[in-house]
């Protein structure tokens, strides 16, 4: 079937189209997006007055994103899934390449870690394009096998997340391979991978863990950031002062909290990197519990959406491709906010479109894009 | 299970990840939301604390002995120092202040108070200003005034003003002192601490993350503690140190004077005196020629050809251990020209050390070697060869300080030379401290910079922060005899009539038949001989000697044996009251003198308002029983309690020990009549503003029932002992007291502490003792004084209490020059 330009507008643009968009899902991503903005803001407003800079930079900068997030979102919303399968292998290719490319002097350090690359105009983190790389190849490979599955697909799956989490830990970043761990394990339980399996690769994590141990090759500052979060006084004022004045941040927001632009917390930075890693910390003060369970409900509506829209994707390619997908926002949740209440320990992983930052808004748009785009055509019947 | 199934257990699994996540918000937000609000609070605001001015300590005159001035201080804010700017400022502040670099670090490290290390004390304005014109090169810093506590009248008091420090483990355990504070550690400054500290101010300052300040939340000024006016006299306090000081120093050039007939062909007098002679024939030669020089100058200087004319005037003195120093090559000799009891030496490896006594030694090191990773060193004294670590003490007086590979540093403890003199002057009438002092001395000022390690070396070694009229104790030795004289005439018992000129004893122990009768009255007499011989239970014969040995000191009445202290008066009372121990009386005579020096606040703290007060010993039979149970050594250690032990006490010796201030308080009562004070050194507490906020009025802690002919009788005698010119032992020392003399009174005595082995000539060291007492027909004054290893009271004690009677009775001129009085006890 030929296609003309105007087939590519989106599609829940198009009022007589009959593929309709999703709009609890888009509406709690634009929810969301828009507390995220709200809270940027106030991060970081009182921070850079003081400086005698702009107030509104930081959201300016953010809010630019965001415009281009949502092009993104509409735009993959769009697409065929069934294309994109097609194009799977080349994806992950070029997501390996950025990979390396970072590790070369074009990549960028901040911080003890390297993980972005500077393009020049921008500057741009390729492990995020890398999540979604690697759910669409465990997609795809697992879209092709039969269910039980095999020893050798196991194995596939493992080979396949294997080569950018080695990359990714080179950077390093951990928090990454966490998301690539939990990702690979939720998408080999839903296609159908026998309890065993999951056995062997629950008993296969924890010898690779212990064996990262054993060789020293998890970095010293790794080790402390995780005993920091079970000992906190031990690491009093430097490695555990995140996460203590995020504590804080947050439990004396109380039960409504202390109101917009009231944090006391907030306002004299005492959290630092609040605007993106502790986003959620400008919740809880500035809006207490009240607010924060209403963040927590949005992203539970969102995962909820996933899943429904997972249940009914007519093909087992985009069946596993929501799920991926709801298994990553989901992990990115519950470790950030987690991190900020002092539940997991600091893995620097972002909150998804709330945190500040560039790549991790439009990769994550693309990524729920992908998801949107398999519950407009959920009821083309296509065989894969 | 199909795909629905398991997609459902997913969103169990985020289900349950959110409800977590929830309830751990719940417990923050709702169940702990006061504990993080509190965090939060503490995070905006800094809180700065101002210190409060110590308040001041005066004299009963008003005399200032205490007070704080303001000094600006370097403050540096390490909040607003960024880690990369530390290095920098620690080096300009090393180069401004010349202070090591290092130490500078080493204050930043100690961070104390919420980031203010204090840096510098003390700036001139010169320092300060500079620091503020130049603030770029130093950020973060402040200058701030902090108030210094000063010590106006330096040594003089000081062991009553005590000093103030840094707080320790046992100081922190107080309320209302942090770690930052300065709190008192000894005499006043402790222990009228909490008054003297006032509130200190509070600043609280709202800050950002980076600590830096935002405004001024709250502000309250520091108010300053209250004042304190003691009861000592600054100008008597004065006159007690300097008669103490010179009291030692003439204490140990009688030593001197004792050793140099053993050590030497010429006397040490003599070589200072050819000294002087040479040194000022020096001088008159350059003298002369420094006048024609000059005159040839006054041409073109017109006017000071006066001053240059006046010059041959001046006085020429010679360092007496410069001269002395070659006699005796390494033997410490101080600028007075006389013994000094702590040594010092530094001996290289394969040389030799001179170590001071009565007979030098020669400590030679003949090597260091390694011992397993410590140091040892072999040290030949004498013919007797020693292998010794570090603090390692052997041949009795000597230790080991320090060791290296080349020398070896030693301490060695001349144990004859007189080591401290210690005094204090009371009012019998109500209790108050009018001076109190012991030499070495310390000024209190170099705690408030921190002692340097010389000065640490020179006044810890001497402990001459310690106050020993109420931390030193000592056997009383015959200042004591006043209590069994006391007893004596209350009770109405005397010794045993042992038939004039015989003085053995025949008879059992236990007052067996054929005991001779006891004398019946206070002015019958008693034969005090030279020696005294009494049965022991095994039934040989022991022999006490009186200190005049061979010598006696004739027939004597009790008061008689008391003015010219005749110990075997006192011996035969102890006697009497052991072999009447189980008599039918049913007193308990055992412990009978020692109820009264009880009641006379012996054995006892006295409850002086002054930190670190020692009871000394008063001991009775249960102690004797006790220690021998506990085999402490310091009872014999064969056989019970004796009689012997007994009149070792009635004499003030044996296992007694006294303070200084206890002997001056017990002796006030026994002149007063029987009133016991609470000695005390502060009558009054002003606040801030000059109000006066507390009053301590004398404190009778207990009166002792005493008949008022007792105390009279007692006066008499005590006068006797400075004016019978027969046998008063304190004769020689007040015979030129000058007026008044007839009104003043007193007791000496003299305490062995070693006694040479009977191969040496008889020699020992004693403790020198007197009590004075004056007016004699209205008491106003006890004058007490001890120095230790001095020699006798009569000798060495005696006329320093003498200079101080003088200055009560006849004012600061009536003081005469310091000179030995009578050898006696």
């Amino acid at each position: 079937m030929a296609r003309t330009l105007s087939d590519r507008v989106p599609v829940f643009l198009d009022r007589d189209s009959p593929l309709k968009p999703d709009l609890v899902l888009v509406l709690t991503y634009l929810a969301v997006t828009a507390i995220g903005l709200l809270m940027v803001y106030s991060a970081t407003a009182p921070g850079l007055e003081a400086r005698g800079i702009d107030p509104t930079r930081e959201l300016k900068t953010q809010a630019i994103f965001v415009v281009i997030g949502f092009i993104v979102f509409g735009v993959v919303s769009s697409i065929d899934l069934t294309e994109i399968k097609g194009l799977v292998g080349p994806i992950y290719a070029v997501s390996i390449f950025l990979l390396l490319l970072v590790l070369t002097p074009l990549g960028d350090s901040e911080g003890q870690a390297q993980r972005w690359v500077d393009l020049g105009l921008v500057q741009f983190q390729p492990s995020e394009v890398a999540k979604i790389a690697v759910v669409l190849m465990l997609a795809s490979i697992l879209a092709a096998a039969t269910v039980p599955l095999s020893w050798r697909v196991v194995a596939r799956s493992i080979a396949f997340v294997g080569l950018p989490a080695v990359l990714i830990f080179r950077q390093p970043d951990l928090g990454t391979m966490l998301v690539f761990g939990f990702v690979l394990i939720v998408m080999l339980f839903v296609s159908g991978a026998t309890l065993r399996q999951l056995g062997f690769l629950a008993i296969a994590s924890i010898v690779l863990t212990v064996g990262l141990f054993q060789l020293n090759l998890i970095k010293q500052y790794q080790i402390d950031r995780l005993t920091g979060f079970i000992d906190p006084d031990a690491h009093s004022l430097s490695l555990s002062y995140n996460q203590t004045q995020s504590e804080i941040a947050i439990g004396s927001g109380g039960l409504l909290g202390k109101g917009l632009f009231e944090g006391s917390q907030t306002n004299l930075q005492f959290v630092p990197v609040q605007s993106s890693d502790f986003i959620f910390t400008a919740v809880g003060e500035q809006f207490g519990f009240v607010g924060s369970v209403i963040v927590l409900g949005l992203f539970g509506v969102m995962l909820f959406r996933l899943l429904m829209i997972a249940r009914v994707a007519r093909s087992r390619f985009s069946f596993l491709t929501v799920s991926g997908i709801a298994a990553m926002l989901g992990f990115h949740v519950f470790v950030n906010v987690g991190m900020t209440i002092r539940v997991m320990p600091v893995t620097g992983l972002p909150l998804p479109f709330m945190s500040s930052g560039g790549t991790v808004f439009v990769a994550m748009s693309a990524a729920l894009g992908l998801a949107h785009a398999a519950w407009i055509r959920r009821n083309m019947t296509i065989a894969d | 299970m199909n795909q629905s199934v398991r997609l459902g257990v997913i969103g169990v699994v985020f289900l349950s990840a959110l409800a977590l996540l929830t309830l751990r918000l719940w417990t923050m937000q709702v169940t702990e939301v006061h504990a993080y609000e509190d965090k939060a609070l503490a995070n905006q605001s800094r809180i700065v604390f101002t210190p409060a001015p110590r308040g001041d300590v005066y004299d009963r005159n008003g005399v200032k002995l205490a007070g704080t001035r303001s000094a600006l201080a370097v403050v540096v804010d390490l909040a607003l120092v960024t880690s990369s700017d530390r290095d920098l400022l620690a080096q300009n502040l090393s180069a401004f202040l010349d202070t090591p670099a290092a130490s500078v670090k080493e204050s930043f490290e100690s961070d104390s108070q919420g980031g203010l290390v204090t840096i510098a004390k003390d700036l001139t304005d010169a320092q300060a200003t500079f620091i503020l014109e130049h603030r770029e090169q130093f950020p973060g810093v402040n200058i701030i005034p902090q108030p210094i506590r000063t010590y106006p009248l330096g040594e003089i008091g000081s062991h009553v003003i005590g000093y103030i420090g840094r707080p320790n483990e046992e100081d922190l355990q107080r309320e209302d002192v942090k770690g930052t504070d300065v709190v008192g550690k000894a005499g006043v400054e402790r222990s009228y601490d909490a008054m003297l500290r006032g509130t200190e101010g509070v600043i609280e300052y709202q800050v950002d993350a980076k600590r830096k300040v935002l405004s001024l939340a709250s502000e309250e000024a520091p108010s300053a503690g209250g004042s304190l006016t003691l009861t000592i006299d600054s100008e008597l306090q004065a006159q007690l140190q300097a008669s103490l000081k010179d009291g030692l120093v003439q204490a140990r050039r009688e030593e001197m004077a004792e050793r140099e007939a053993a050590i030497a062909d010429k006397s040490i007098a003599a070589r200072l005196a050819e000294a002087l002679a040479a040194a000022q024939a020096e001088r008159r030669a350059q003298d002369a020629a420094a006048t024609s020089d000059s005159t040839d100058q006054t041409t073109a200087q017109a006017g000071t050809e006066d001053d240059d004319v006046a010059l041959p005037d001046e006085p020429v003195t010679v360092d007496p251990a410069e001269v002395l120093a070659s006699l005796y090559p390494g033997l410490p000799i101080d600028s007075d020209g006389v013994c000094v009891p702590v040594q010092r030496i530094d001996i290289p490896v394969g040389q030799t050390g001179l170590l001071s006594g009565r007979e030098p030694r020669f400590a030679r090191v003949d090597s260091v070697a390694d011992d397993g990773g410590e140091l040892v060193a072999t040290i030949s004294i004498g013919l007797d060869r020693y292998t010794v670590g570090v603090n390692d003490s052997f041949a009795g007086t000597v230790q080991v300080l320090a060791l290296s590979e080349s020398r070896v540093a030693l301490y060695h403890r001349d144990a004859w030379c007189p080591i401290r003199s210690v005094g204090v002057v009371t009012d019998p009438n109500d209790g108050s401290v009018l001076a109190m002092a012991s030499y070495p001395a310390f000024d209190p000022a170099v705690f408030v910079d921190g002692l340097s390690d010389d000065q640490w070396a020179e006044l810890g070694t001497a402990s001459a922060f310690q106050n020993f009229a109420i931390q030193g104790v000592y056997a009383p030795a015959s200042t004591f005899k006043a209590v069994p004289y006391v007893l004596a005439l209350e009770e109405n018992y005397y010794p045993l009539d042992r038939n004039l000129g015989d003085k053995e004893i025949t008879d059992g122990a236990d007052g067996e038949p054929n005991s001779p009768p006891p004398l019946l009255r206070d002015t019958d007499e008693y034969l005090c001989s030279g020696e005294f011989k009494f049965p022991l239970s095994d039934g040989s014969i022991q022999t006490k000697r009186d200190w005049r040995w061979p010598r006696g000191h004739g027939p004597l009445d009790l008061h008689g044996a008391l003015q010219a202290s005749c110990d075997l008066y006192f011996w035969d009372l102890a006697l009497r009251l052991w072999q009447e121990r189980r008599d039918e009386s049913g007193i308990d005579k055992e412990n009978l003198l020692q109820e009264y020096a009880r009641s006379f606040g012996f054995g006892e703290v006295t409850g002086i308002d002054l930190p670190f007060e020692r009871s000394g010993l008063m001991p009775d039979a249960a102690w004797f029983r006790e220690e021998q149970r506990n085999k402490t050594g310091r009872v014999r250690p064969e056989g019970p309690w004796v009689g012997g032990d007994l009149m070792d006490i009635a004499v003030g010796q044996g296992a007694t020990l006294v303070t200084p201030l206890q002997l001056a308080n017990g002796f006030a009562a026994m002149v007063n009549g029987g009133t016991v004070w609470t000695p005390r050194v502060v009558q009054e507490v002003r606040d801030a503003d000059g109000n006066v906020i507390a009053t301590f009025d004398p404190i009778v802690d207990h009166t002792v029932q005493m008949r008022p002919s007792t105390s009279e009788k007692l006066l008499v005698d005590l006068q006797q002992v400075v004016n019978n010119e027969e046998r008063g032992t304190a004769r020689v020392a007040f015979r030129d007291f000058g007026r008044g003399r007839e009104l003043v009174g007193g007791k000496t005595g003299t305490g062995e502490v070693i006694k040479a082995p009977r191969s040496d000539a008889y020699r020992q060291a004693d403790n020198a003792w007197f009590v004075g007492v004056a007016p004699i027909s209205n008491p106003q004054w006890i004058v007490t004084v001890v120095v230790e290893r001095g020699g006798s009271g009569g000798k060495i004690a005696a006329p320093i209490a003498r200079q101080i009677l003088q200055y009560l009775m006849n004012g600061p001129e009536g003081v005469t020059e310091l000179a030995p009085g009578l050898d006696a006890d």
